[in-house]
């Protein structure tokens, strides 16, 4: 008996659960002249599991209006602080938002919705649970659970001796152990202290147990650990413990927000979660929820009417994307967590993390992703084992938003975004010519010739490299020589160059791994992940600075306290005129060159800078490229690395465009150094002709390198 | 995966693996369920904010030996939480991440030589929710929750990446901080959003001449105030 009371109390009142780490996407912030997604806002609702009524009164509500909508916001624990719930009327046109007000009328400068919970770190066992309390349940709660499960509960001692006599009955009768404790005290001691198997011995201690239960804890605080510990369901190998949880997993809303027709339903799991799992048995579950309705009503805690009203209800379920549909950015966000944190901080103190994963993003990239390779494999023979990667961040913070790690976003194997480095091919060229306008001695108009080359190397060999249309172009200026991705021109480029310092080059702008200064890097004969080639754009959409690709944005424990953030921080690694330079020759491939596809997804008034890339026998197609607020880098090709009938263009750059085409519209903001000047130019001569002269080009030319001027159209 | 990144990362197996260990004996028991060693070993390098040399964010590393084996810096303090008190943690604790101490400390010598540039006047924002975020980050600073007025900057960010005021606070924070190499960074990048602006290209010629002061580089500094001269 004194073991047993040990026991309890200190299960009772020591650390009562390993809580999994929560992981949170971004959260969504609303404010004048935002412009979002077509779409995206009603997406985001859905997943956060927002209600459309007639009039919203409460959180987690949302209604139409004349101008746009207004949305009951959930109050949410951020890291930086409390965001209180708030009633804001949304007025938004063509996707953007015009205004953000309260009811009184008085603006608001940004509404913080709260964010999406997209996994958990679990513990071995896989037992998840959200916790909760008495107040957070809604009316009607207790009264159900107890008419169900235990009507003498606030009456009984822990034990109900017609209980037991009802379950040593059914047992003699059947001859074996056939039914459990009565009391909820009895099943919280079955399920909390005593282990699964229906042995004697359990059923000799259980009733002990539950009266010592009962002797040391108030009835409040024992219904409390049974609400947070009864099971309800499982998701794959997740358990899903206490109706919190239950409540997130089966209706996408908090607890305190359920109308009576779902507290039923959830009351009604308890007796057998998996034979009444309404995803699975909705029939069943009907039936279940409907018998729990009229328990309700037999004992007068509902009318009859009500009954009636509430049986017709649907049974509501969610319908967003369940949690742990992002397991290739998930991956990312437990390896770099497991870094700071031992495992079993991340597995049971029920940590919160918060990541900048953009939920939109994400969705729409897994969607490109899923899509696009699907129409490939339809239009080529062949490409069976096609794998795709496809990597999204923000242009200035570094912010990693989303992340693919295979072709159909399900991911059961590698990630290919990180895992797998392959050949880049032309995506290096860009480097070239950033070390090129570097030395000072070139700009966009310079002529470079297309001859072909012989490079002899180390080995004795002597190295040819050919351009992909297998002709040569002369003498062309060195903008063009990246916008048509000529090999023999971008060879003689960073030969002269120097190969050493465009190597030196690509490593400032965030590339990894040993790059060893062969000639062949030129074309890029190096291997990257599309992770760190994203890193590398990222750079050079960053005004030539550096920033680290991050996805966690701060830790708190589970009541809020900040444990860690990651601060914003850059490292200069080009000069801001070489790299300003450089996007413009990039927008150049894609409004003439090699990336012109991607206005067949694009408005033209869309500026991006991009360029794409083609490997060797066409074994790997890339894109890589920036818009005015997203860097993305998708690669195609085959698992096991043979020819695959496709260019960057015809390939990678589809991803690319259909997803882009998918995200919010935000101006392209250049911004021209001062020590450049834009020149008209004539491409033949590299002089600057008057602008009424026909063929000429519209480029930024360095100060000290300024053209000649000449007033004839042609020279 | 190239030979020399593997070493590296076999190199750092055996303490992380000896870090997990702990970890997993500390708790009630429970191992995490995905984990892949050699992956988390790869991906640490890659993802971790910790690319960089010993200053955090500072002089270009152009050696491409440096550059392979990104340094682990461990910024070495106990952090003030008990989740994270096995001092095996602090080893693999990336340069960037700032651990949240209990009491903010912060350098006068270095806040002095700040304040001199704060009473320099930036035009408002043309957005409303900036100015906003950007008057709770200071009334944050005001209050000492220096991490706090970080984070409120940070999505301000977010919201206006290109907003030449938020990379202005942001530096003078890190400066104020003592994080002079930080702050000359995020000035460095400020300017290029600002090349038409006299007051935000004095602004930040002022911030990078004192940080680089901070810093100890002489000649870099001189040349930023008679950069900053330029426009004052």
């Amino acid at each position: 008996m004194v073991y047993l009371d040990a026991q309890i109390r200190h299960r009772f009142e020591g650390h009562r659960w390993s809580l999994p780490a929560k992981v949170y996407a971004r959260p969504l912030e609303l404010f004048t002249g935002q412009q979002l997604a077509h779409g995206q806002l009603n997406y985001e609702l859905k997943q956060l599991g927002y209600r459309w009524v007639n009039q919203a009164k409460a959180p987690g509500q949302v209604q139409k209006t004349a101008t746009g909508i207004a949305i009951y916001s959930r109050g949410f624990r951020f890291a930086d602080g409390d965001q209180a719930s708030r009633l804001a009327q949304v007025n938004i046109a063509n996707d953007k938002v015009q205004a953000l007000r309260q009811l009184n009328g008085q603006s608001i400068a940004v509404l913080r919705l709260e964010p999406q919970l997209v996994g958990g770190i679990y513990p071995a066992h896989n037992e998840d649970r959200e916790l909760i309390q008495l107040d957070d349940l809604p009316n009607g709660f207790i009264e159900t659970l107890l008419a169900v499960e235990d009507r003498q509960y606030y009456q009984h001692y822990g034990v109900s001796p017609w209980g037991i006599a009802r379950a040593m009955w059914a047992n003699l009768k059947a001859g074996a152990i056939v039914q459990g404790g009565s009391t909820l005290t009895q099943q919280l001691v079955k399920n909390f202290y005593l282990t699964d198997q229906q042995t004697l011995w359990r059923k000799l201690v259980e009733a002990p147990m539950a009266l010592l239960l009962n002797l040391h804890y108030s009835k409040d605080e024992v219904l409390e650990v049974y609400l947070n510990e009864v099971f309800v369901g499982q998701a794959g190998k997740r358990a899903i413990h206490g109706f919190g949880l239950a409540s997130r997993f089966y209706f996408g809303q908090p607890v305190s927000e359920l109308r009576l027709h779902q507290v039923a339903l959830l009351v009604g799991l308890v007796k057998g979660p998996s034979y009444y799992n309404p995803q699975r048995h909705p029939k069943r579950a009907k039936q279940r929820r409907n018998l729990v309705l009229s328990v309700l009503a037999q004992q007068g805690l509902i009318s009859e009417s009500q009954k009636q009203q509430y049986q017709a209800l649907p049974l509501d379920l969610s319908t967003a994307q369940k949690v742990s549909r992002y397991p290739a950015y998930m991956d990312v966000v437990r390896q770099q967590l497991q870094q700071h944190y031992p495992a079993s901080a991340l597995s049971s103190h029920g940590l919160r993390i918060f990541t900048s994963l953009d939920p939109w993003i994400q969705h729409q990239s897994d969607l490109a992703m899923r899509g696009q390779v699907k129409q490939l494999q339809k239009q080529h023979e062949g490409l069976e084992s096609l794998q795709g990667a496809l990597v999204v961040s923000q242009r200035d913070s570094g912010e990693l938003l989303a992340l693919v790690g295979d072709k159909d976003g399900g991911y059961a194997g590698h990630n290919w975004a990180l895992d797998k480095t392959r050949q880049v091919g032309s995506l290096l060229k860009p480097v070239v010519h950033l070390s090129a306008l570097e030395s000072g001695r070139y700009h966009l108009m310079s002529a470079v010739d297309d001859a072909p080359i012989a490079v002899p190397q180390a080995d004795g060999s002597v190295w040819k490299p050919q351009n992909y249309d297998l002709t040569s172009h002369g003498v062309v200026p060195m903008y063009q020589a990246l916008a048509k991705s000529y090999n023999q021109a971008n060879v003689r480029l960073g030969l002269d160059v120097g190969v050493k310092r465009v190597v030196s080059q690509l490593y400032q702008l965030g590339a990894e791994g040993n790059i060893p200064a062969y000639p062949s890097v030129l074309l890029g004969a190096v291997e990257m992940s599309p992770l760190n080639v994203n890193q590398v754009y990222q750079t050079i959409a960053g005004n030539g600075f550096y920033s680290p690709l991050t996805l966690v944005r701060q830790v708190t424990e589970a009541n809020g306290v900040l444990l860690s953030h990651f601060p914003y921080a850059v490292r200069q690694a080009a000069s801001n005129e070489s790299v300003y330079l450089l996007q413009q020759e990039m927008r150049k491939v894609a409004t003439a060159g090699t990336a012109r596809g991607v206005y067949r997804y694009l408005p033209k008034q869309q500026q991006v800078a991009a360029k794409t890339g083609t490997t060797n026998d066409q074994r790997d197609s890339w894109f890589s490229g920036f818009s005015g607020q997203y860097v993305a880098t998708t690669w195609l090709g085959r698992e096991d690395a043979k020819p695959t009938p496709l260019t960057g263009a015809s390939g990678a750059l589809k991803v690319w465009g259909e997803l882009m085409k998918n995200l919010a519209y935000t101006p392209y903001q250049d911004i021209k150094p001062q020590s450049v000047d834009y020149y008209y130019l004539n491409p033949k001569t590299g002089k600057a002709m008057p602008s009424r002269c026909a063929d000429g080009v519209w480029l930024p030319i360095q100060k000290p390198l300024a053209p000649v001027a000449t007033k004839q159209c042609g020279y | 995966m190239n030979v020399t990144n593997k070493l590296a990362a076999v190199g750092r197996l055996p303490l992380l693996a000896v870090v997990m260990f702990m970890g997993a004996c500390a708790g009630p028991g429970y191992g995490p369920i995905v984990q892949e060693l050699s992956v988390t070993a790869r991906v640490s390098e890659r993802l971790s904010p910790t690319g960089q040399n010993d200053t955090g964010v500072a002089q270009p590393v152009v050696a491409p030996a440096s550059a392979v084996v990104p340094k682990l810096q461990p910024q070495v303090q106990t952090p003030a939480v008990t989740i994270t008190a096995q001092p095996q943690t602090s080893q693999i604790q990336a340069a960037n991440v700032v651990q949240v101490q209990p009491v903010e400390q912060v350098k006068p010598a270095a806040i002095l030589s700040a304040s001199a540039i704060t009473a320099v006047v930036l035009p408002a924002s043309d957005q409303r929710v900036v100015e906003q975020l950007l008057a709770e980050a200071d009334q944050l600073k005001a209050k000492g929750k220096v991490t706090q007025a970080v984070i409120q900057l940070q999505r301000a960010q977010r919201i206006a990446p290109r907003e030449p005021k938020v990379y202005a606070r942001l530096a003078a924070l890190q400066l104020s901080l003592g994080e002079a190499s930080r702050a000359e960074q995020l000035a460095l990048k400020g300017l290029t959003l600002v090349p038409q602006q006299n007051n935000y290209q004095y602004y930040f010629w002022k911030l990078i001449a004192a940080s680089r002061s901070h810093l100890g580089d002489v000649s870099g500094e001189s040349k930023a105030i008679s950069e900053a001269a330029k426009y004052k």
